[in-house]
Formats: structure tokens, C-alpha cells, sequence
């Protein structure tokens, strides 16, 4: 326990200043898109259908999508351990491959569930204010969005682990996020990720009915399930990619 | 504890590189001893260093320490050994306090009191963060970590290199002091031969990827010698007893691996003893023979 007590405090207070970054970030967008449901537009919300409106799921969205982002994306550890000369010296020390892996996957997780926490605090105070409950909308966006930007990471952190010190750094960085925008290009064509060719015939990009659908799926209990499995799997793969990084051996 | 005579066992240990190869090397560590581990840049020191502590895979041989296999046993080695590298391997956002928290959990023997009493010794600051430091400041703190989970086997890759002469001698010193017990071992690695003839008590001189010369380090001294004679004087020396010739505008100075015999030999000529630096230098040279 004290060893993980070690491990974490290290790469938490190594990515301190980021994390305080991202709660300022958090915060002034939570201000900017609380003002107008305090001011009142959305008084006619909890009118509505059973779907949400397009601008709630707007409002509500965009947190949820920068916090997802926020908590999944890579911290720039690995690139830094490599830089400062720590990826060496971490074969020197009595950890494990494998404890430093789990290690990195905790970080991982108490940032999911951190921004999960703050991503729901925000959407009590939206929901109460904008009279519609949000929570589960608000609570799958942001759990779709960290596992697809965990995805990316993984593939980041995978192709980085090739890069043994400062020299490699430059060039290894580049083919990683090659690598990474190579995995969103594969899932686009994969999941056929689209806007419709013809827009309806008032302009609108989506139909009502299909937007509908989409907001109603995206609320439901199926899809926050979906995005836990999705998750539990990407921290899986993330612990063993770390794994593979920290065992690998210089050449 | 096992019991061990050897803190280091390095048996035929090769390791393949692009244009280098670390070829063959042999060497012991005895308990209790400070290792020198001389040779010029790129001899193969740092990949030597590099391979016992298995930071890279070797491609042959065998390597212990103390008594245990470097691979199989690598975690119960790693509790009991320490490692200085030449440049300090630790963030620049963090303070000494961040690295005590760091160690603390990653040692069991971890001694958080002698660290804050090498600290104090080394009026260290707490709370500056490292970016800040000096070099030598930044090597005292490395130093500190290291010794302060009573490690059996300290190895130095190039500590010494770029200090300046009062912060090594202080360096060495707590070396010493770390050797006391007679349980500890230390490999340094170093082209500063100046401070290995201070500490050492053996000597293991790696050249072009191979051990030239190892074993300890008065008799390796004692052994070599250079004969100062005039350039006409040369053809008069077995060829057996030279390692090379160093030639100058005033005559010649030939190093002899077998001062004794030498002095029996070559009765008219005067023969200096060899500092380690002379040794190192005569040795890189003993394809050209003759150099000047």
C-alpha cells in the first residue's frame, strides 16, 4: 500500500499543474454555460417530451464531452519519465513492471472518477436550474466520451513506449499521434462515424425524429453499461500496455 | 541475507551493438571493495553498467549480485543495491521533501532520518525544487537518495564527472565513510582517474569493449612502469615488455607491464612509476605502439 501511496503522489503531483489547468478550464466553462439557464431560456424544458432539447443536450454536452476529454486523454508522463532520465532509473528501483502499471491505471481511474464527480455535481446544479433531468444524458456523454479518448491514449502510450530518451522523443512523438489519429480514422470507418448527405428538407442538419432517437439512446440505462464495459476494458488494455512500457528493456 | 563473496560476478558478459560490441568481459567485485571501472569515452563502460543492472538485455554470459542472478532475483537485488547515474534522473517541478515521499514507499529499508541528516550534511534545501539546483547540488541529492536505504552495492556510472574538485572530494569522502562496515561494495565508474588512485582499492580498465587489465589497483600500479630513454634506446627493449611508446622531441617513454623485471633488464634507463591515468593512456595506444 505504501509503495502505490508512492507511485500515485508521484505522478499526481508531477501532473498537478495540468490537473489544476483542467479544473480552471472546467470551471470557467461550467460559469459560461450555467449563466443562460439561470437567466431563464430553459424554463420550458420540463415541457418537453421525453427527449431533450437540442440546447440542453448542448449545454449539458459540452461539459460532459470536455470533462470526458479531460480525463481520458494522455498526461504526458510517459514523455516526461523519458525526458527527465526517470525511465531509466525506474529499472533500478525494486518496483515492478506491474506495480508501476497499476499505478498508472489507479491515476487513470481516480481522474475518470474525478471528472465523473465533477461532471455530475455540474448537471445536479443544471438540472435543478434548467428543470430537467440531465443526469443520465450528462453521465454518458461523459463516460462515451473518456472511454473513446482512453482508446487514442492507449494507442499513444503504446507506440511511446518505443522511445528510450530525449533523442527519440521528437520523432516516436509524432508517429504516436500519427498513431493515434490513425486509431480515429480506422473507428470513423468502422463505425460509419457520418453526418447524412442530404439535410432535411427545413435545413436542419438531423431530423427531429432521428435526433430523438439519438438523445433517447444516448440517455438510457443500456448505454451507461455499455460505456462501464467499455471503460473496464480500455483500463485493461491501458494496464497492459504500461505493463509492456515498463518492462521493456532499452535495446 | 545470502552470503556472498562477490558483490558483482561479470562472467563473459557480450552485448552487440551497431558498430560496438562489448566483447567477452570478466570481472569480480569483492565484498567490502570500491571497484575503479576506468576506460576512455565509449569504451563500454556505461553499457557494462548498463547490463548488470539490466536496464538492456545482454546477448551472452553471466552477471550476479550479490550472489543472486541479475535477471531471475532482479526485485530482491534492486531493495539492496543503489545507483548513481552521471545526470540526475529526477524531475526539475520537484523538491527534496517529493523525493523523500517518493523513496519512502519504494524501500523497505528506506531510512528517512538518514536521508534528512544527508541533506542537512549537504545543506540541501527542502523545499527549493530541483530545476534549481546545481549540478552539484543536484548530484549531492542523488547521492542522499541512494544512500539512504542501507544499500549493499552502491554503482556510480560517471558520478564525479563535471564537479568541481571540492564537491568530489566531499563526495568521496562520504564514500568512504559509506564502506566502513565492511558489508558494502561500491562500482565506480569514472575517466577521472585522479579519484579512483584517492579511493579505490581495485581497478578494472575496459578499453574498446574489452577488459584490458583488472585486479587491485597498487600492484596493477606497482606492476607498470615508464622507462625514459633516448629514441635510439627503443630497439634495445623486448617488444614482450612494451605496451607502448610514446615519443617525443627530447627521446621516448615506454611503458613496461613488468616494472621489476624491467628495472633487472634495462639497467641504464630510469623508470618512472605509472600513475593510473599514464596506464590508461599507454594501453588505448598499444595497436599505434609508437605515439606521440
Amino acid at each position: 500500500m505504501k509503495l502505490y501511496r508512492s507511485l500515485i503522489y508521484r505522478e499526481l503531483r508531477l501532473t498537478r499543474k495540468r490537473i489544476v489547468l483542467m479544473l480552471l478550464l472546467f470551471f470557467l466553462l461550467a460559469l459560461l454555460l450555467l449563466i443562460p439557464v439561470f437567466i431563464g431560456g430553459f424554463s420550458d424544458a420540463a415541457e418537453s417530451d421525453e427527449s431533450p432539447p437540442i440546447s440542453i443536450l448542448l449545454l449539458a454536452g459540452t461539459i460532459a464531452l470536455t470533462n470526458g476529454i479531460m480525463a481520458g486523454t494522455n498526461n504526458g508522463l510517459q514523455k516526461a519519465d523519458i525526458s527527465s532520465g526517470w525511465k531509466q532509473y525506474s529499472f533500478v528501483l525494486p518496483t515492478t513492471a506491474k506495480q508501476q502499471a497499476l499505478s498508472d491505471m489507479l491515476v487513470k481511474l481516480m481522474l475518470i472518477i474525478f471528472f465523473g464527480l465533477l461532471s455530475a455535481a455540474y448537471c445536479l446544479i443544471f438540472s435543478l436550474a434548467a428543470h430537467y433531468n440531465a443526469i443520465e444524458l450528462i453521465l454518458n456523454i461523459y463516460l462515451c466520451t473518456a472511454a473513446a479518448v482512453m482508446l487514442v491514449d492507449v494507442a499513444y502510450s503504446y507506440i511511446m513506449m518505443f522511445a528510450k530518451d530525449k533523442n527519440d522523443l521528437a520523432v516516436i512523438g509524432v508517429i504516436a499521434f500519427l498513431g493515434a489519429g490513425a486509431l480515429l480514422h480506422v473507428a470513423d470507418i468502422f463505425f460509419d462515424i457520418k453526418l447524412p448527405d442530404k439535410s432535411e428538407k427545413d435545413g436542419a442538419v438531423i431530423s427531429d425524429a432521428a435526433f430523438n432517437r439519438f438523445a433517447a439512446g444516448l440517455g438510457s440505462v443500456k448505454t451507461t453499461l455499455c460505456a462501464l464495459a467499455a471503460i473496464a476494458v480500455i483500463c485493461a488494455m491501458y494496464y497492459l500496455v504500461m505493463w509492456r512500457s515498463h518492462e521493456r528493456r532499452e535495446p | 541475507m545470502n552470503a556472498y563473496e562477490n558483490a558483482i560476478e561479470i562472467k563473459g558478459v557480450t552485448k552487440r551493438y551497431d558498430g560496438f560490441t562489448l566483447d567477452n568481459i570478466s570481472f569480480d567485485v569483492p565484498k567490502g571493495c570500491i571497484m575503479g571501472f576506468i576506460g576512455q569515452n565509449g569504451a563500454g563502460k556505461t553499457t557494462t553498467i548498463r547490463s548488470l543492472l539490466h536496464i538492456t538485455d545482454i546477448d551472452g554470459g553471466e552477471i550476479s549480485l550479490l550472489g543472486l542472478d541479475h535477471i531471475k532475483d532482479e526485485r530482491s537485488i534492486k531493495n539492496r543495491i543503489a545507483v548513481v547515474f552521471d545526470e540526475l534522473p529526477f524531475h526539475d517541478v520537484f523538491t527534496a521533501g517529493d523525493m523523500a515521499k517518493i523513496f519512502e514507499g519504494m524501500y523497505p529499508e528506506g531510512d528517512n532520518a538518514a536521508y534528512q541528516q544527508y541533506l542537512e550534511r549537504f545543506q540541501l534545501p527542502m523545499k527549493k525544487k530541483i530545476g534549481q539546483f546545481s549540478k552539484g547540488m543536484k548530484m549531492k541529492l542523488q547521492i542522499a537518495c541512494a544512500l539512504s536505504h542501507n544499500a549493499e552495492l552502491l554503482v556510480m556510472d560517471e558520478a564525479t564527472t563535471g564537479l568541481d574538485p571540492v564537491v568530489r572530494d566531499e563526495i568521496l569522502h562520504i564514500f568512504m565513510e559509506y564502506l566502513q562496515n565492511g558489508e558494502r561494495s561500491i562500482l565506480m565508474s569514472s575517466h577521472i582517474t585522479s579519484d579512483l588512485e584517492k579511493i579505490a582499492d581495485m581497478v578494472t580498465f575496459i578499453d574498446r569493449g574489452k577488459i584490458l587489465l583488472t585486479g587491485y589497483k597498487d600492484e596493477i600500479i606497482e606492476q607498470h612502469g615508464i622507462i625514459k630513454c633516448d629514441k635510439e634506446k627503443i630497439a634495445e627493449i623486448d617488444p614482450e615488455d612494451i605496451v607502448s611508446i610514446r615519443t617525443n622531441n627530447f627521446g621516448a617513454e615506454v611503458m613496461v607491464s613488468d616494472r621489476e623485471n624491467a628495472g633487472y633488464k634495462y639497467r641504464d634507463c630510469v623508470i618512472d612509476p605509472a600513475s593510473l591515468d599514464d596506464i590508461m593512456l599507454y594501453y588505448v595506444h598499444r595497436d599505434a605502439k609508437e605515439w606521440s
